[in-house]
């Protein structure tokens, strides 16, 4: 397999990994009440790879 | 019949507006990519890792397609379904704290319909994803490793999708029972890792155990069916048929624990 096929098969996770994490972000930039203090969940979705905002989108939204 | 409908309209209207519609099937696919990935470019990752010695040479057997797909389903297994879990722990129990409750709880309410809506819903989001994510997970494998017969993939997340249909009734079940949500997680997740240990303990002879069915629909891929798929199959759709009755039940029965 040569590059340009590798670099193709890695841009979707790149891209899933990109749209989960600003989807999380804007969500929690107009979330007026999240479940804890909105710069740790900022910090959360930013730095913890495909788990920090799952974990903000189950656990930090309130009304679930 | 017409409140199932309507009640089917206000979960779908619900699942949208909280998103789930949305990042549920994400990390469903995002799961499939992942497992097909990191196992091709291992041999790369350990070596930037940069913990081995000088001149160590490692012989990976490289996965047939079959066995990554299988590798696929086991990130489900554990992952996919703690996701669904929690996703959809609060569907009951969220909602009598969260006040929706009261607004259906004073009117004439079926509670099957109640309970039938949701596990519709859930049901329907948690299998696209699943579908979705198998798919994806299958492109990589092909693309990676080689080729499997489309059909027995079909094959194989058509059994599996049965496994998750009786894990989301389970899900609204301990969500009808639990007082909150968090607890409702908790009783699913324990609840999901105890009867998999049981069955892996003691459950050699239980063939038409419905734990078995993942297990079966991995067999789609190397051969035909195990002889025990359709009685397993059988047996876990008269536990949702037992879980529904359960379920509307308990809904019932914890009306009165509603917040206003």
């Amino acid at each position: 397999m040569d590059q340009t096929t590798m670099i193709m098969a890695l841009v979707p996770i790149f891209l899933i990994q990109l749209a989960l994490m600003i989807f999380a972000l804007v969500d929690l930039v107009k979330n007026p009440n999240p479940n804890g203090p909105k710069w740790m969940w900022g910090i959360v979705i930013v730095v913890i790879n495909l788990i920090g905002p799952i974990l903000y989108l189950v656990i930090g939204r309130k009304n679930y | 019949m017409k409140q199932f409908l309507l009640l089917l309209r206000k979960e779908q209207l619900e699942n949208i507006r909280n998103y789930k519609i949305y990042w549920i099937p994400a990390i469903f696919i995002l799961l499939g990519i992942v497992e097909p990935t990191t196992n091709y470019f291992l041999p790369q990752i350990l070596e930037s890792s940069g913990s081995l010695p000088e001149g160590a040479v490692f012989e990976m057997p490289t996965p047939t397609p079959e066995q990554m797909l299988a590798a696929i389903m086991e990130q489900f297994q554990t992952i996919g379904i703690a996701v669904l879990i929690l996703a959809y722990m609060g569907t009951i129990a969220g909602e009598r704290k969260s006040g929706t409750a009261t607004l259906l709880y004073v009117r004439p309410l079926s509670f099957k319909a109640y309970f039938l809506s949701k596990w519709t819903t859930a049901s329907v989001i948690s299998l696209v994803s699943v579908w979705l994510g198998f798919l994806a997970g299958y492109y990589y494998t092909f693309l990676f490793f080689g080729e499997v017969e489309l059909i027995k993939v079909f094959q194989m997340v058509g059994t599996y999708s049965m496994w998750v249909l009786v894990v989301m009734a389970f899900v609204l079940v301990a969500s009808a029972i639990a007082p909150n949500s968090g607890f409702a997680a908790a009783i699913a997740l324990g609840t999901y890792l105890l009867i998999q240990l049981i069955d892996g303990l003691f459950g050699s002879n239980w063939t038409f155990s419905p734990v078995k069915i993942p297990q079966y629909g991995v067999e789609w891929l190397t051969g035909s069916a195990n002889s025990s798929l359709w009685g397993a199959i059988g047996i876990a759709v008269l536990l949702i048929i037992f879980l529904f009755a359960v379920g509307s039940w308990a809904a019932k029965k914890n009306k009165a624990k509603t917040k206003v």
